[in-house]
């Protein structure tokens, strides 16, 4: 399956809270309901639905180490791919030009 | 208030199971980490929160771990690549698969296009639904006038055809094809055009010629055949009937005719039959020839429109009442119309019962190789248990697993569907060729269409689900921890062993229903080959006459007859010549009512007996004795009184055992005809086998007021018939007038061709019913075969413990015994059930006939046997020592 821009936010948020460093599971949910500022009330199931797509998309992979000091009940950390940081660069350029407005493609059958 | 504080955790745990297997390896442990930090947070806020949460969350993983296990959808190709792969591991297992489907597929669109063609496919004309068959029966020229020029307004529009054959010949041997007498409005009503030139119109359509003379259309395939497809054809002459007739067009290659099972070769204008003598002299009486059908007007039904044409009937009956015939019998019954959109078809009547028996028949031997197929498969996916447990172990899921076999069973059943729709094609114009006679030649349009594809795929995904089911449902039942055991060790389970013998026992008691079939239908062959002909067919040729173009007037045409019978006898190898006007088992008659004076008045139907004309020696001609009275005389001329001999069963129906000669008999050629009755003859097929042996009366050709333009010269030949004498007899006609025309037969492929229908069903369903038993056994050993095969350790261990090999043998059979007793019950059943729907395609015996079925069930308690006790005597010579080592 190819995951490609635009990205569902919730999408986004995951790669964006990968982007800092491996975290296990509950780390990313942590990371995206406090980046996207509570918007994103992500729930358990859903994010892991999510983070099976992106696995099957090899944007992200399931880190090999874990910190020595780590809880045994944790599952496993995630890691971005460098594919993953190419997709979640082209998203965040897309969303920059959003905004900036600079190459403006007015046309609406092209946006979709 | 709960005594263990982590019950959220277990519900969740639970619903987490909704997961597939491989998801929960993947992520369990993070989403119940996930859950208990999340769970820490919001307990304190109280029961509510903790309740919402708990809904929320529970009800999302059972949610989506559904999901999660609906199959997702896979690349074709690679499913294909796989399946393919899998296959072709195992050639001889799909070779036989693809082989037998098939055999069973092709067997069936075979016969399906048949009765496709016969039966179900419309006509290839405008709105074909909208046609209709004026019933009962045929209807004579001044009948068809009338509603042509009077009622036609009942209806859209109305034409009428008659199915004639032609002579296309010079002279000399007669060139006979296929055609019709259309009326002009034929075309236009059914809206075909031609694919060259020009069709009839009503122009053409005048007695004697249109305005542009005599013309015809030709046949797509006639043209092809005889003119090579010439583009110039229009404008250019062909005799007919000695004739010259100018061609105005070309059919199109779809278009045969409004009957189906025959081809229009030539398209005649009605008007044309005024050409043609025996035709000209029904134009206005009562003869019925005539087939008429109507275009309804939209939106109207065959109810209404026949009634409205009932209630002009009175009229008809009125203006068309022939003066020769009484008013009571003249159109008598009411008219009916019945729906044309698949033409009319006389062939359709004999076959349509056949051709469905043979195709059930057909069926139930693809139901047999499908029931072999799926014991092929299970004992294969048993084979394949460690294969399908290796996958289930490393996470595949059950439901691909048994959609991989699913679809390994469509490409099986695909790949048998196509060898057979390629058989079918060839097989279906085979058949057609078995049922076509010389004098009746039979084409029936075989093109494949939206119905024989649709019957095709429809069978072959039966027979994938048929097949493919039962190993698909039993292996995704395999535990995965299976491959781990050996296999092989201990008492093999019986619980599979039951679903086979279902199987085996089905295919013994279908096989047995189609072995006492074609029992029954070889049988009836036999005795309808048996049946006293009352003459000796060998060394008869039978020369069809036609005199019509001949110089000679038909006053005079009884000299004519004499003169060619006698050219004929003076050809060396000629024994005796007689002229006749029917010819036995030719399937044509001539009857007539008979009335006995001083006798008992008989009903309608026993009153009825068969007519022939005859030149003297044609009783000896066949051999046939004259037991009391005399033989027809050189004297028996017109003027003299009128003189008939009868075969025994007339004497017994009409005469009740009393001596009929030098009685009166009225009736028979014409109602008000009286005959003394001369002499009696042995008893004699008249038209077919099958009809027997009617009362018949002979009357001397003599004798005839008009002599008919065609009869028939039977020759009884010294030695058997040669190519060189049958060409020699027609020099002999030629030298005697050449303007006639003839075709010479030898009687005994007349013989042969009046029993083609039995023939061919004998053949189809002795063909199946082998075929059915040989799958059947093929089954029985391959599964007795299999099984012995998987107790190979446990048999090894008897043995070794002191068991005999006869004991082995034994246990082994009395294994098999159980389907195939218990089928051998079932299928008797099923023959006594089944067997009403053949009772009238016998012949000389019971459906219910009691030594076929004891013979089908030895035969098949036989061969299961047999095929059992191979497998057995392998079984009983297992070396205990290597077994043990093994």
């Amino acid at each position: 399956m190819e995951l490609s821009p635009p990205l569902k936010p919730a999408i986004f948020h995951i790669l964006l809270a990968l982007a800092e460093g491996d975290k296990h599971g509950y780390a990313v949910m942590l990371a995206v309901r406090q980046l996207s500022g509570g918007r994103i009330p992500l729930q358990t199931g859903s994010f892991y639905r999510h983070l099976g797509k992106l696995i099957d998309a090899e944007l992200v992979m399931t880190g090999k180490g874990r910190p020595a000091d780590d809880d045994p009940r944790r599952g496993a950390y995630y890691r971005l791919t460098p594919r993953g940081r190419d997709v979640l660069a082209a998203e965040k350029q897309r969303l920059r030009d959003l905004i900036t407005g600079v190459p403006m493609r007015p046309s609406r059958k092209e946006s979709r | 208030m709960h005594r263990d504080p982590d019950w959220p955790s277990r519900l969740y745990r639970w619903a987490l199971r909704a997961y597939p297997r491989h998801v929960r390896h993947q992520f369990e442990a993070g989403m119940l980490d996930a859950f208990t930090q999340d769970l820490a947070q919001v307990r304190p806020r109280g029961p509510v929160s903790l309740a919402g949460f708990l809904v929320v969350t529970c009800v999302q993983a059972i949610w989506f771990g559904l999901v999660e296990r609906l199959p997702k959808p896979r690349p074709v190709l690679l499913t294909l690549r796989d399946a393919f792969r899998s296959l072709r591991s195992a050639r001889l297992v799909s070779l036989v698969a693809v082989g037998s489907l098939a055999l069973g597929i092709g067997a069936n669109a075979a016969l399906f296009s048949i009765l496709n063609g016969l039966v179900f496919k419309p006509l290839p004309v405008r709105e074909p639904s909208r046609l209709a068959l004026l019933e009962p029966g045929a209807w004579s020229n001044p009948v068809w006038e009338e509603i042509r020029d009077h009622h036609a307004s009942q209806t859209d529009r109305v034409f009428a055809w008659s199915v004639e054959r032609f002579d296309l010949s010079a002279h000399g041997e007669m060139d006979v094809v296929d055609g019709i007498y259309a009326s002009g409005s034929l075309f236009d009503v059914l809206g075909v055009p031609a694919a060259l030139g020009r069709t009839l119109g009503p122009r053409d359509d005048m007695f004697g010629g249109g305005v542009d003379g005599p013309v015809v259309v030709l046949g797509h395939d006639f043209w092809q055949r005889r003119f090579g497809g010439a583009l110039d054809i229009v404008g250019r002459t062909l005799t007919i009937e000695r004739r010259p007739f100018t061609i105005v067009g070309v059919l199109p290659r779809t278009f045969f005719g409004p009957d189906v099972g025959r081809v229009a070769d030539v398209v005649l204008p009605l008007g044309a039959a005024a050409f043609v003598e025996q035709r000209r002299a029904q134009f206005r009486t009562a003869s019925t020839w005539l087939n008429i059908i109507m275009r309804l007007r939209p939106g109207e039904s065959l109810d209404s429109t026949a009634e409205a044409l009932r209630a002009v009937q009175p009229q008809i009956r009125l203006t068309t009442q022939p003066p020769d015939r009484s008013p009571a019998r003249h159109l008598a019954d009411p008219f009916v119309l019945v729906s044309a959109e698949n033409g009319r078809s006389t062939l359709r009547n004999r076959y349509e019962q056949p051709l469905t028996i043979i195709l059930a028949v057909a069926g139930i031997v693809l139901v047999i190789a499908c029931a072999n197929l799926a014991n092929l498969l299970l004992a294969r996916a048993a084979a394949r248990r460690a294969e399908f447990s290796l996958r289930l172990a490393l996470g595949a899921s059950r439901a691909r697993i048994a959609g991989h076999l699913l679809f390994e069973s469509l490409l099986l059943a695909t790949a048998g569907a196509l060898l057979g729709m390629l058989g079918a094609a060839w097989g279906s114009a085979l058949l057609v060729r078995q049922i076509s006679t010389p004098t009746v030649p039979v084409a029936i349009d075989l093109a494949m269409d939206v119905r024989v594809v649709g019957f095709a795929i429809l069978a072959g995904l039966v027979t994938a689900l048929l097949f493919g089911l039962g190993p698909a449902i039993g292996l995704s039942r395999v535990p995965p921890t299976d491959m781990l055991k050996s296999s092989g060790r201990g008492v093999v389970g019986h619980q599979r062993g039951v679903v086979r013998n279902v199987f085996l026992a089905a295919q013994v008691s279908l096989s047995l229903v189609l072995v006492v079939s074609a029992g029954l239908f070889l049988r009836t062959l036999v005795s309808l080959t048996s049946v006293s002909l009352g003459f000796d067919p060998d060394r008869l040729l039978v020369a069809a006459m036609n005199v019509q173009r001949s110089d000679v007037p038909p006053e005079r045409r009884a000299e004519l007859c004499d003169r060619l019978r006698a050219a004929v006898v003076s050809v060396p190898g000629v024994s005796t010549a007689a002229v006749s006007y029917m010819t036995p088992l030719t399937m044509r008659g001539w009857n007539g009512p008979v009335e006995v004076p001083g006798r008992p008045r008989l009903s309608d139907r026993e009153r009825l007996a068969w007519v022939n004309v005859l030149s003297p020696g044609w009783f000896s001609t066949y051999g046939i004795r004259v037991v009391r009275g005399r033989d027809i005389a050189d004297a028996d001329r017109r003027g003299g009184e009128r003189v008939a001999l009868v075969n025994e069963a007339f004497a017994n129906r009409f005469f009740g055992g009393e001596d009929p000669v030098g009685r009166q008999v009225v009736g028979g050629t014409a109602s008000d005809h009286s005959h003394t009755v001369i002499g009696v003859v042995t008893d004699v097929v008249y038209r077919s086998q099958r009809v027997g042996v009617p009362p018949t009366m002979y009357v001397p050709w003599a004798q005839l007021d008009d002599v008919f333009p065609t009869f028939s010269i039977t020759v009884r030949t010294a030695a058997s018939p040669t190519a060189q004498l049958t060409r020699a007899i027609g020099d002999a006609l030629l030298r005697e007038d050449g303007a006639v025309a003839f075709t010479i037969r030898d009687l005994k492929d007349q013989h042969r061709a009046t029993l083609s229908q039995e023939r061919l069903i004998a053949m189809l369903s002795g063909f199946f019913g082998v075929l059915a038993m040989l799958l059947a056994a093929l089954g029985l050993y391959g599964v007795t075969r299999y099984t012995v095969s998987r107790r190979r350790a446990e048999i090894g261990v008897r043995l070794a413990l002191g068991a005999t090999r006869r004991m082995v043998t034994q246990l082994v059979l009395r294994r098999v015994a159980v389907p195939i007793v218990g089928g051998i019950a079932i299928g008797v059943v099923l023959s006594l059930w089944a067997s009403r729907f053949v009772g009238t395609l016998l012949f000389g015996l019971e459906p219910r006939d009691p030594a076929t079925l004891i013979g089908a069930s030895a035969v098949l308690l036989g061969l299961g046997l047999l095929s059992g006790w191979l497998p057995a005597r392998r079984a009983a010579r297992i070396d205990p020592v290597a077994v043990l080592r093994e």
